[in-house]
C-alpha cells in the first residue's frame, strides 16, 4: 500500500512539474504590457527598470525555480494588472471558499440524488418512471445549461419572491444557486449510475446469485449497486475539487464573487502573472483530484492490486 | 413409478417475445427427474436445453413465458402431492425452492462470482439465507465446504477475491456456493465447457462424489458427449425445443433410434482414424419462429419418410426406459438400417450384443 502511494504521489508530482515548465515558460513569451497598468505611458527605460526589479530580465531557469520555490510555500506571486501588487493567493483565497462552499453543497446534495435518481431507473427500467428520469437527464444534458438556469431564476424568484441576487446574509438567497449547481449534476450521476447498474445487472454472477436464491433487494444493494458504483468512485473527488473553479454562469447570474470567470477575466486584461498562476493551480486542483480518485478506488475495487502481482493458483 | 419422481414436467410449452414475433423455444417437453438419479440434457446450441432448465428455478428472462404445461416438484416435505413450478408467478414463491431445493452450477466460472466480493461472504450469504447460519458459524461452515470441494488452505482462501483463483478453482467455488444451499437437484448447465480438459474431469468427478454424499438428483446440461458418457445415467436427447429421444446411457449411446441421435453420435470424432472427415449435420435447425411442421428434423434427415414433413411423430417405445420421437419406430415404417458410425459405437458395447 504504502509503495503504490508514494509511486502514485510521484506521478502526480512529475506531471504537475511538466505543467509548471510549459505554462511558465509558455507565458514568458507574452508581450510584456501584461506586467504593468500603464504601459502605454511608461519609457523604455522604466519598462526595462521594473523588469529588472520583478526579476523578469534573469535567464528562464532562474526565474522558474525561483516560482516554484514560492509556490511550494503557497506563494502564487502578485497580480499586476487586475489588483496592482496585490498577492495572488489572497486573491483566491477570498473566493474560492464561496465556490467551495456553493459546489461542494451542491455535490452533497446531487450526489445522493443522482444516485437515487439512477437506482429508481434501472429498477423501473422500461416503466414510464424511467422515461421520466431519460426526459429530465437529456434535457440536462442537451439544452445549454446558460438557458436552463436563466429559466429556473426567472420562475423561482417570481414565484417564491426569492431576490434574484446572492447575499452573504440572507440564507434564502443561498438556494437558488446551489440548487442550479445540483440538477446537472444529478443528472449526470443518475445517467451513468444507471448505465452501470443496467451493465451489472445482466452478468452472469447476478444470474447464480439469483439461482442461490438471494431475493432481489438483496442483489440490487449487495451486488448491483455495489458494483455499478465503483467506476463512479474515480470521478467523485475530482468533480468536489472542481468546484473551486467557480461556475462562470451560476455566479455571474446571482452575483456571488466566486472564483467563477476569473480564469476568463484575467485572460482578457492579460494579467500574464495571473494567467499563469491559476492555470498552475487548477492543474494542481484536477491532478489531486485524480490521484484521490484512484485511491479510493484502491479502496472500493479489490482487484487493483497494491502491491506485486497476487498469486493465481 | 411415482414415488420415485423428484421432478415431473409434462408438455411443457415456453414461448419468447423477441421484436414483436413469438419464439416457440420449448414445445411441449414431458419429462420425469428420478430422485438420485443422474440426467444428462444433450443437444445443440440453441435446441433449448438452458431454457428448460431455467424454467426449473425461474430463472427464464423477461421475455419469456410458460405458455402451457406443468412442472411438478415432489421435493418440499410440506406438499408431498408436489407443487406446480409452473404456477409460479411472484420472487416469494420461487424463493421457497431456489437454492435451498433446486440449485444451479454455471457455465462460466470466470464471470459467476462477484470480483467484489470475497469468496467467504459469497458463501456466507448463501448460508446465512438456507441456514441461518452468520458470524463464525457462517464462517467455520464456508471453510468447511471450501475443503468439500477440494480448496486447499481453505481458511486463507475464504478471504480471497474471485480473481485469486484460476478458473476450475472458481468452477470448485461456484459448486461449494450451489451446495451451501443443501439442494436436493443441482442443475450443472455446461459445467466444464469453459474449462481446459485437463480440470474438467476433475470438477466432474467432485460433482460425481458430491452426488453421492449428499444423495443429489443431478441434471446435466450439455453439447459433450464425453462428459455425458462419464456422469449420466440416462439422456434426454433435444433437438428444436422437444426430447426427441430419451433413454439410458446405454440405450441411447448403444442402441440409438432416432436419426437425429444417430446424427449427433456420428459427430463424434474416432480416435485413430485419419483422412477422414469429421461428420457434419447438413442444414440447419428450424426457425422457431414459424408454427413447425411434421418432424423439426426432417429437412435435415436424410432418412425421412413423407409423414416426417407432414405430422409430428408421437413416442415410440423401444423399452421401458427408452423411447423415441421418429416414424421410422412406426411398425407401418420401412426398416432403415442406422448408418455404419453407429453400428461401429455398437460393437464397442463390453460385451456387445449387436442389436
Amino acid at each position: 500500500m504504502l509503495g503504490y502511494l508514494v509511486k502514485r504521489l510521484l506521478r502526480s508530482v512529475i506531471t504537475l512539474f511538466i505543467i509548471v515548465v510549459i505554462v511558465f515558460v509558455m507565458l514568458r513569451q507574452m508581450p510584456v504590457e501584461g506586467y504593468f497598468n500603464d504601459y502605454d505611458n511608461m519609457t523604455p527605460e522604466a519598462v526595462q527598470n521594473a523588469l529588472q526589479n520583478m526579476g523578469l530580465l534573469d535567464p528562464i531557469p532562474t526565474q522558474l525555480t525561483r516560482f516554484i520555490k514560492d509556490f511550494v510555500r503557497g506563494d502564487l506571486g502578485v497580480s499586476y494588472r487586475y489588483r496592482v501588487n496585490y498577492p495572488i493567493a489572497k486573491i483566491v483565497a477570498d473566493k474560492a471558499p464561496l465556490s467551495l462552499t456553493f459546489g461542494g453543497i451542491a455535490m452533497l446534495i446531487g450526489l445522493p440524488l443522482g444516485f437515487g435518481l439512477g437506482i429508481l431507473m434501472a429498477r423501473s427500467k422500461g416503466k414510464w418512471i424511467a422515461g421520466i428520469g431519460t426526459a429530465y437527464i437529456v434535457i440536462m444534458q442537451s439544452v445549454p445549461l446558460a438557458v436552463i438556469y436563466l429559466v429556473i431564476q426567472l420562475v423561482f424568484t417570481s414565484l417564491f419572491r426569492i431576490p434574484l441576487l446572492y447575499s452573504s446574509s440572507n440564507p434564502r438567497t443561498w438556494i437558488l444557486p446551489i440548487a442550479t449547481l445540483a440538477l446537472p449534476t444529478i443528472a449526470t450521476y443518475g445517467l451513468w449510475l444507471r448505465r452501470y447498474m443496467v451493465d451489472e445487472q445482466n452478468r452472469d454472477y447476478i444470474k447464480l446469485a439469483k439461482a442461490k436464491g438471494v431475493p432481489s433487494k438483496f442483489i440490487w444493494y449487495r451486488h448491483v449497486f455495489r458494483n455499478a458504483v465503483v467506476p463512479l468512485v474515480q470521478l467523485i473527488p475530482a468533480s468536489i475539487l472542481a468546484t473551486l473553479s467557480g461556475s462562470i454562469y451560476v455566479e455571474s447570474l446571482y452575483s456571488i464573487p466566486g472564483m467563477g470567470g476569473l480564469l476568463v477575466d484575467v485572460i482578457k486584461r492579460q494579467d500574464n502573472t495571473m494567467v499563469q498562476a491559476l492555470v498552475i493551480l487548477f492543474a494542481a486542483v484536477s491532478i489531486l483530484g485524480l490521484l484521490l480518485g484512484d485511491l479510493l478506488m484502491v479502496l472500493v475495487d479489490p482487484r487493483i492490486s497494491l502491491t506485486a502481482k497476487t498469486r493465481t493458483r | 413409478m411415482e414415488n420415485n419422481r423428484i421432478l415431473s414436467i409434462n408438455d411443457l410449452h415456453v414461448k419468447f417475445s423477441l421484436r414483436g414475433q413469438v419464439l416457440h423455444a420449448l414445445r411441449g417437453i414431458s419429462l420425469d427427474v428420478l430422485k438420485g438419479e443422474s440426467l444428462a440434457i444433450v443437444g445443440e446450441s440453441g435446441s433449448g436445453k438452458s431454457v428448460f432448465v431455467k424454467n426449473l428455478n425461474g430463472l427464464l428472462d423477461n421475455n419469456g413465458w410458460i405458455d402451457e404445461g406443468t412442472i411438478m416438484y415432489y421435493g418440499l416435505p410440506e406438499e408431498p402431492e408436489g407443487i406446480n413450478l409452473a404456477q409460479f408467478k411472484t420472487e416469494k414463491d420461487w424463493l421457497r425452492v431456489r437454492g435451498n431445493h433446486i440449485a444451479m452450477v454455471m457455465q462460466d466460472p470466470m464471470t459467476s462470482l462477484n470480483p467484489l466480493k470475497t469468496i467467504g461472504s459469497q458463501l456466507c450469504e448463501a448460508l446465512n439465507l438456507h441456514q441461518g447460519l452468520s458470524g463464525a458459524l457462517a464462517q467455520a461452515k464456508a471453510v468447511e465446504l471450501l475443503r468439500d470441494v477440494g480448496i486447499r488452505e481453505p481458511q486463507v482462501r475464504i478471504r480471497q477475491y474471485p480473481h485469486q483463483f484460476s478458473g476450475g478453482m472458481r468452477q470448485r467455488v461456484v459448486i461449494a456456493m450451489a451446495m451451501a444451499c443443501s439442494p436436493r437437484v443441482l442443475i450443472c448447465d455446461e459445467p466444464t465447457t469453459a474449462l481446459d480438459v485437463t480440470i474438467q474431469a476433475q470438477i466432474l468427478d467432485l460433482i460425481k462424489d458430491l452426488k453421492q454424499k449428499h444423495h443429489l438428483t443431478t441434471i446435466y446440461i450439455t453439447h459433450d458427449l464425453g462428459v455425458v458418457a462419464n456422469v449420466a445415467d440416462r439422456i434426454a436427447v433435444m433437438y428444436s425445443g422437444d426430447i426427441v429421444e430419451i433413454g439410458t446411457c446405454e440405450e441411447v449411446f448403444y442402441n440409438p433410434q432416432h436419426p437425429y441421435t444417430w446424427a449427433l453420435l456420428s459427430s463424434l470424432p474416432q480416435l485413430g482414424k485419419k483422412d477422414e472427415d469429421l461428420f457434419a449435420i447438413a442444414g440447419t435447425p428450424p426457425n422457431l419462429f414459424f408454427k413447425v411442421r411434421g418432424d423439426a428434423f426432417a429437412p435435415r434427415n436424410p432418412y425421412a419418410l413423407a409423414i416426417d414433413f407432414l405430422h409430428r411423430p408421437p413416442y415410440f417405445e423401444v423399452s421401458p426406459t427408452h423411447k423415441a420421437r421418429t416414424w421410422l419406430l412406426d411398425p407401418r415404417a420401412p426398416k432403415v438400417e442406422p448408418p455404419p458410425a453407429i453400428k461401429a459405437i455398437g460393437n464397442l458395447k463390453p460385451g456387445g450384443e449387436q442389436v
